[in-house]
């Protein structure tokens, strides 16, 4: 029975991953299945190399893609690949939108307005709930999908406040007060809890726990600046000249 | 004589369903092998039928998964659920009313013939 190394395994990851498995679940599955083979097929002093270039040829008809395109197309629906496309093309227009109208803003251009609503309804409405349908059917934990709601929630309001906040329309510092509770003393802990529980997940839940305080945190920052720059400003004195 | 994959797709989840039942949990290569011995290598389950399958009968809420390391890798080991016991006598029931109304029609063409 041939025993692969570290390195071998990474090789075998790294591979089915370029060859377009990108589902992790998928990748493990795979992953686990090839080492089976070879360990099962090959002599203890093999040719890894050679032999696992033959097993992999018998596990798709073109290409390795196939297992992913079947399985996601098992596991959504008939329209999986427009909705991808959909959500690659809004995250595109997003960023553009907001870099192109945060520019016309400062210029002070005509047209910042339009962009930035399209940024903001692009990345709270289309965006970030479409990433939360594909994301979800990675995770099979009821606990793990609520704390992907939470978080994809808590991002969509996030931006939508901004929206309201940039328009000045009514309602933006309910949803941007609302949105600061529910990520620091909601969303944070469970992810924080639940991350930190499992060893595999461990190091990227204390790291991405991190940033998502120092992002809140400054979001309070920017809270407080925004009130105290609001209360310093002069209140506007009408001067009316007399008449002669 | 290997049968064809078409043959087999209809009744894939069955099968996989009927495995698990009766092994209490199994990983994906697991599966294949008991396939092939069991058959004697006349149905060869692939990759790429067999993983879009579990993952699929995953997401129906028929399969609890179990997760165990193996140095740097990870061993996914599928098992039944309360549905999914019911689901697989269900579709066990199904496919032998199937299979024997299939070979009635086979017949009575044949006898026809």
């Amino acid at each position: 029975m041939y025993q692969l190394s570290d390195q071998q395994i990474a090789f075998i990851l790294d591979d089915i991953s370029a060859r377009g498995i990108e589902t992790d679940s998928l990748q493990q599955d795979l992953l686990d299945h090839i080492c089976c083979v070879i360990e099962h097929g090959l002599e203890e002093n093999g040719d890894f190399g050679a032999f696992y270039q033959t097993v992999i040829l018998t596990f798709y008809k073109k290409e390795l893609r196939e297992i992913e395109e079947e399985t996601a197309l098992l596991l959504t629906f008939k329209n999986y690949y427009a909705m991808k496309k959909v959500m690659i093309i809004s995250g595109v227009v997003t960023v553009f939108a907001f870099v192109v109208g945060s520019v016309f803003k400062i210029m002070h251009w005509p047209g910042a307005a339009i962009l930035l609503t399209l940024g903001f309804v692009g990345i709270s409405l289309f965006f970030l709930p479409l990433l939360f349908i594909f994301k979800i059917q990675e995770i099979p934990a009821i606990r793990d999908r609520v704390i992907l709601g939470l978080g994809i929630f808590s991002g969509s309001l996030y931006f939508l406040s901004m929206l309201f906040k940039v328009q000045s329309w009514p309602g933006a510092n309910i949803m941007w007060f609302s949105n600061l509770i529910l990520s620091f003393f909601v969303f944070l802990p469970l992810f924080f809890f639940s991350g930190i529980r499992k060893p595999e997940t461990r190091l990227n839940t204390i790291v991405s726990s991190i940033v998502l305080l120092a992002v809140i945190g400054s979001q309070f920052t920017l809270t407080a600046l925004y009130r105290q720059a609001k209360e310093a400003t002069p209140p506007v004195v009408t001067v009316v000249a007399p008449a002669n | 004589m290997i049968y064809s994959s078409e043959l087999i797709k209809g009744t894939l989840k069955t099968i996989v369903l009927k495995l698990l039942a009766d092994n209490n949990k199994m990983y994906g290569y697991e599966i294949t092998q008991r396939v092939k011995d069991l058959t004697k290598e006349r149905i060869q389950l692939t990759e790429g039928a067999l993983y879009p399958t579990l993952h699929s009968l995953e997401q129906e809420g028929l399969l609890k998964t179990e997760i165990e390391y193996i140095g740097k890798r990870m061993r996914k080991y599928y098992s039944l659920n309360k549905a999914g016991a019911a689901k697989t006598k269900e579709r066990i029931s199904e496919l032998t009313d199937f299979i024997n109304t299939l070979s009635f029609l086979l017949d009575l063409k044949t006898k026809n013939a």
